[in-house]
């Protein structure tokens, strides 16, 4: 069964970039969404093992989503990854107050990203 | 880092998406300069600063990253009224704009010259000193507010400012609490946000699990706006939300949403508000002009007289850069479009299933020759299959159809940044941008069309004070007018200025030789004005450092009949000139005949052809070492494409004639034989064989070489304008 | 029936030549590990031009093709050998032997005056990346994708090759490659 990765960023082709680094890890399956109201939607209709959500999103911010996510009974002990750009610290510290795991700067290489993922999942 | 192929093009893909949109708005800012702000407008080009940075931040194109995060950071400011929308403001946006486009075409080439860069750089530092010279950050109100810390945890730094900003500008601020049922959510917070978005602003939206309710989801929407409490409410009746003016205590029910806590004291309505003080938090019925303040959207003053920008001369030319061209070479298209070419694909599957068949009947080897029935069984299919790839192909040209109001856009710009920089006043008229046209026409026309307009406002209008006292209007009226007609477009280009001179055509053409005093004198003004397009001609009397290198009219033709286009003036001195330009609605298909000469085979566009004869050797006469023919008593030049090509010719003692060009500039092309006539899809020649003389492009006749198609227009320059002289009519 | 025979093997469509198979690594791959980032060898596409055995770097080269019929451009650089459709797009081939003071003047591949000869069974079109537009340059032959480290490459002594479309010599074992600036010598 492979691990799902659901990903929230609203630059399509940031998506795909950060889609395409996480399905080169073998054995997993990226499920990407534009806004934080499709995360949520996707969240409470499925299962997923990781998430990597974007900061800077219009709407519902990558940190209410963070926010929301640790306080539900069902993805509180799940990893989280943010990303931000250079420059945002504070936003980086929130992110990480709330709960998130791991956070990258942009722009990363997506080894960085494989790394990770591997390490959380527990992938060899 | 390096970026694969794909994500490079998926970047730019992206980016050329936010900057198409980034054009939209600020040409409409442009228009707009000394109207009122709206705020809807300066949030959109924020948010596609904003989308930009995020970008190209994520692929490591730090040039675009930086100057966007500048250009974020200005229109930040000026949303929220920190900074005047002054003249010299839109100009360093519309030129920070500028500068993404010339960067990102080097990205996306894998280039990087030192010269973008620099730009990028300057422009970057220029925008710094307007953010610089706003209004200074006053104490943090955020902090005054004492905002429940829980809240603050999630809001980004940047809600944080722009809540921060609210404040400052005595906006009152709500909490709205909404609560929707999971399945739908979407759709109950999109008519609350747009509800909310009318009044005032959407600072942040914080969704929060509902504690009793499992199938709920709530939402606390933190709001700015100028509207009385009670009118807000009022708004929201028909939603599911309650509005919680952002000074009272909020007591929450202990699950996982956020209370907001505020120790603020309520304000008594009326009371005047003074926004430094940290308890005037307030939902005040005159939320606008706190005293001293400058309300969030200032009707920006007009720059004085000063704020002229003076040109850059430096810079490679603002529109000549590819702004007008396709970054990537995609479309938007209508879905519709799409389906109905999926319908043709489908239909093409079934031909060629059916085609397979029949082949792999024939190429079993050892069997008698294939007979009649499957003879006619091919035959069917082969007329089925034309049919139906002549559907696909009309599906796929539709598809590449794009409204001229895209180059017109562009085109109001430059009128308006040229009519401010040389002192005049102008009016733009736009109409028939709506007609749709060939992609690649529409970025070939870019630039000419740019020139035409360039030279009206530049050489054609006058400056206000000369209209004045030649009883004009001050505000001259300088228009474009696309109309279609029946499978071509005309493009006319007005200006109700001074007209061409004909007198100093006529002064520059014996100057320069290329008439004599004589022949000037014997042409009409419709002939002396057509002058104009012949290369080398300039009637400005010194380069200006506005238009570059003067007139240059002769490439603007040399384009225009690359698209298999015609373009002719029409001008009345003092009154007035016109452009038209005439153009194929498609440059994909044209409807060609094709001859050998030589042994080599091209293609000629049918619509160039006025007639097909023939003639034998000796009726070919000479005048002055020419080669003519006569045509039903009329006299015309003759041109072998043999001796124009350069190739070994063959001895005939008849040729065909092909007839091109109008009027007075006929000119007889002589070839070997005629082979027939077909549809081709004619592909320009691009990239090194962009300059090849008199070839328009290369088409494929199914055969498996590509055939060269000519270009009737350039060979009639080639022969008939190097003998300088009328044609003996 | 023969030549129907031979149509209809052209009418199922066949791929071009795989340039995958083509790849001999100098360094095998275990010992490759141990490299220090500055011995990072380049790779290159090695292809015969009349006698000698020129390189250019593989990144440049987008794909090979066998050498279809050519259309020629009149009044053209001599250089330019004609123009060919590859799927679609019209791309220009160049002949770079003359630039090389291989031959006097380009062959003649495209037009009726075809001279006999001037193509082979093995001469082949590289399309090579080009920032003006992709353009085709005709080979006698593709040998193969070798790796060369920098220290494999000697640069070239006075009196060796004129031009700076030459950029150096690399060696691997015996084999001489000439590597070449493939826009210079195209310019």
């Amino acid at each position: 069964m492979a691990y799902k990765i659901l990903i929230v960023e609203d630059s399509k082709a940031s998506r795909e970039f950060i889609a395409s680094a996480v399905e080169s890890v073998g054995g997993v399956e990226a499920f990407t969404t534009s806004t934080g109201f499709d995360a949520l939607k996707l969240l409470s209709r499925q299962r997923f093992d990781l998430i990597i959500t974007d900061l800077n999103m219009p709407g519902i911010n990558g940190l209410e989503l963070i926010n929301f996510v640790k306080k539900s009974p069902t993805y509180r002990e799940t990893p989280l990854f943010v990303i931000t750009t250079e420059g945002r610290e504070q936003d980086r510290a929130k992110g990480l107050a709330l709960g998130a795991a791991e956070y990258l700067v942009k722009p990363f290489e997506p080894q960085q990203l494989e790394g990770l993922l591997m390490r959380y999942l527990n992938i060899a | 880092m390096t970026t694969s192929t794909k994500g490079l093009s998926d970047f730019v893909a992206e980016a050329t998406e936010i900057l198409d949109a980034l054009s939209r708005d600020l040409a409409i800012l442009d228009r707009r300069r000394g109207e009122r702000l709206e705020p809807d407008l300066v949030n959109g080009i924020f948010r596609s600063a904003h989308s930009l940075k995020g970008l190209a931040a994520m692929f490591g194109e730090q040039r675009i990253a930086q100057l966007a995060h500048q250009t974020e950071d200005l229109l930040d400011r000026l949303r929220l009224g920190r900074i005047e929308l002054t003249e010299k403001v839109v100009d360093a946006l519309i030129e920070s704009f500028d500068t993404f486009q010339v960067v990102l075409a080097e990205t996306s080439r894998r280039e990087r010259s030192a010269v973008a860069t620099e730009r990028a750089e300057a422009v970057s530092q220029k925008l710094a000193q307007f953010i610089d010279s706003g209004t200074v950050e006053q104490s943090d109100a955020l902090d005054q507010l004492e905002l429940d810390t829980q809240v603050r945890n999630v809001l980004t730094e940047y809600e944080e400012h722009r809540l921060r900003e609210n404040l400052r500008e005595g906006m009152a601020v709500w909490k709205v609490r909404a609560v929707f049922d999971l399945s739908d959510f979407d759709q109950g917070l999109a008519r609350l946000n747009s509800k909310l978005k009318s009044l005032g602003e959407v600072i942040s939206t914080l969704p929060s699990a509902d504690p009793g309710d499992g199938t709920g989801i709530a939402f606390d929407i933190i709001f700015g706006g100028k509207v009385e409490t009670e009118k807000l409410r009022l708004a929201l009746t028909a939603l599911p939300a309650s509005v919680h003016p952002l000074f009272q205590f909020q007591p929450q029910p202990a699950e996982p949403s956020l209370p907001l806590e505020q120790l603020v004291s309520p304000t008594p309505p009326g009371a005047e508000p003074e926004h430094r003080s940290p308890v005037r938090v307030a939902v005040s019925n005159a939320p606008q002009q706190a005293s001293g303040a400058l309300p969030a959207y200032a009707n920006p003053r007009f720059g004085t007289a000063d704020a002229m920008v003076r040109p850059s001369p430096k810079q490679p030319d603002g529109e000549g850069d590819p702004v007008g061209r396709g970054l990537t070479q995609t479309v938007r298209v209508d879905i519709g479009r799409l389906d109905s070419l999926m319908d043709a694909v489908g239909e093409l599957l079934l031909i060629k299933a059916n085609v397979a068949r029949l082949a792999e009947q024939a190429s079993r080897g050892g069997k008698p020759p294939p007979g009649q029935l499957w003879g006619h069984e091919l035959h069917r299919e082969s007329r089925l299959l034309e049919r139906k790839l002549d559907d696909l192909q009309k599906g796929i040209l539709e598809v590449r159809m794009v409204p001229l109001g895209q180059v017109f856009d562009k085109l109001a710009r430059t009128v308006r940044r040229i009519a401010r920089e040389s002192g005049k006043e102008v009016d733009f008229l736009m109409r028939g941008g709506e007609v749709e046209v060939d992609k690649l026409i529409v970025e070939a026309l870019s630039d000419p069309l740019m020139h035409i307009v360039r030279n009206a406002v530049d050489h054609g209008v006058e400056t206000p004070d000369e209209r004045e006292r030649l009883s004009k209007r001050p505000r001259a009226a300088v228009a474009i007018r696309a109309m279609q007609r029946g499978n071509q477009v005309v493009i006319e280009i007005s200006d109700d200025g001074r007209g061409l001179d004909e007198e100093r055509i006529r002064e520059v053409a014996v100057r320069t030789g290329i008439l004599t005093r004589a022949q000037a004198e014997e042409m009409t003004p419709r002939e002396l004005q057509r002058l104009i397009f012949l290369p080398g001609f300039s009637t400005a009397s010194r380069v200006s450092e506005l238009s570059g290198r003067g007139v240059g009219l002769d490439v603007v033709k040399t384009n225009i009949s690359r698209l298999s286009g015609m373009i002719d003036t029409h001008s009345e001195r003092g009154v007035g000139s016109t452009f038209t330009i005439t153009l194929p609605e498609t440059l994909a298909i044209v409807r060609a005949l094709v001859v050998s000469v030589s042994g080599r085979v091209y293609a000629v566009p049918l619509n160039a052809v006025s007639e097909i004869t023939s003639i034998a050797e000796s009726e070919v006469r000479t005048v002055e070492g020419r080669e003519v023919i006569g045509l039903r008593g009329k006299t015309i030049p003759l041109a072998r494409l043999a001796r124009v090509f350069e190739l070994p010719e063959t001895e005939l003692r008849r040729c065909f004639i092909l007839v091109v060009g109008l009027a007075h500039r006929r000119l007889g092309i002589a070839v070997d034989e005629l082979l027939g006539q077909q549809d081709v899809v004619v592909k320009p020649l691009g990239g090194r064989l962009r300059h090849t003389p008199g070839i328009a492009g290369a088409t494929d006749l199914g055969d498996r070489n590509p055939v060269l198609v000519l270009d009737t227009g350039a060979l009639i320059e080639e022969v008939v304008n190097s003998e300088r002289r009328p044609e003996l009519v | 029936m023969a030549a129907f025979a031979d149509i209809l093997k052209q009418f199922f469509y066949a791929p071009d030549e795989d340039v995958g198979e083509l790849f001999r690594p100098s360094i095998p791959a275990d010992e490759m590990t141990l490299l220090a980032s500055q011995e990072r060898p380049g790779e290159y596409l090695a292809f015969f031009l009349a006698q000698e055995c020129y390189a250019i770097p593989i990144d440049q080269v987008r794909e090979i093709v066998r050498v279809p019929p050519l259309t020629e451009i009149p009044r053209s650089a001599d250089n330019l050998l004609g123009v060919i459709k590859l799927r679609g797009e019209i791309l220009p081939v160049y002949d770079v032997k003359m630039r090389l003071k291989l031959c006097e003047r380009p062959p003649k591949i495209a037009g009726p005056e075809v001279e006999p000869g001037s193509l082979t069974s093995t001469s082949r079109i590289l399309i090579v990346r080009d920032p003006e537009g992709d353009v085709g340059v005709l080979v006698d032959a593709v040998r193969e994708v070798i790796r060369l480290k920098p220290s494999e490459i000697e640069s070239l002594a006075p009196g060796i090759g004129g031009g700076d479309h030459l950029v150096g010599l690399g060696h691997l074992g015996t084999d001489l490659f000439i590597l070449l600036d493939i826009h210079k010598a195209l310019a």
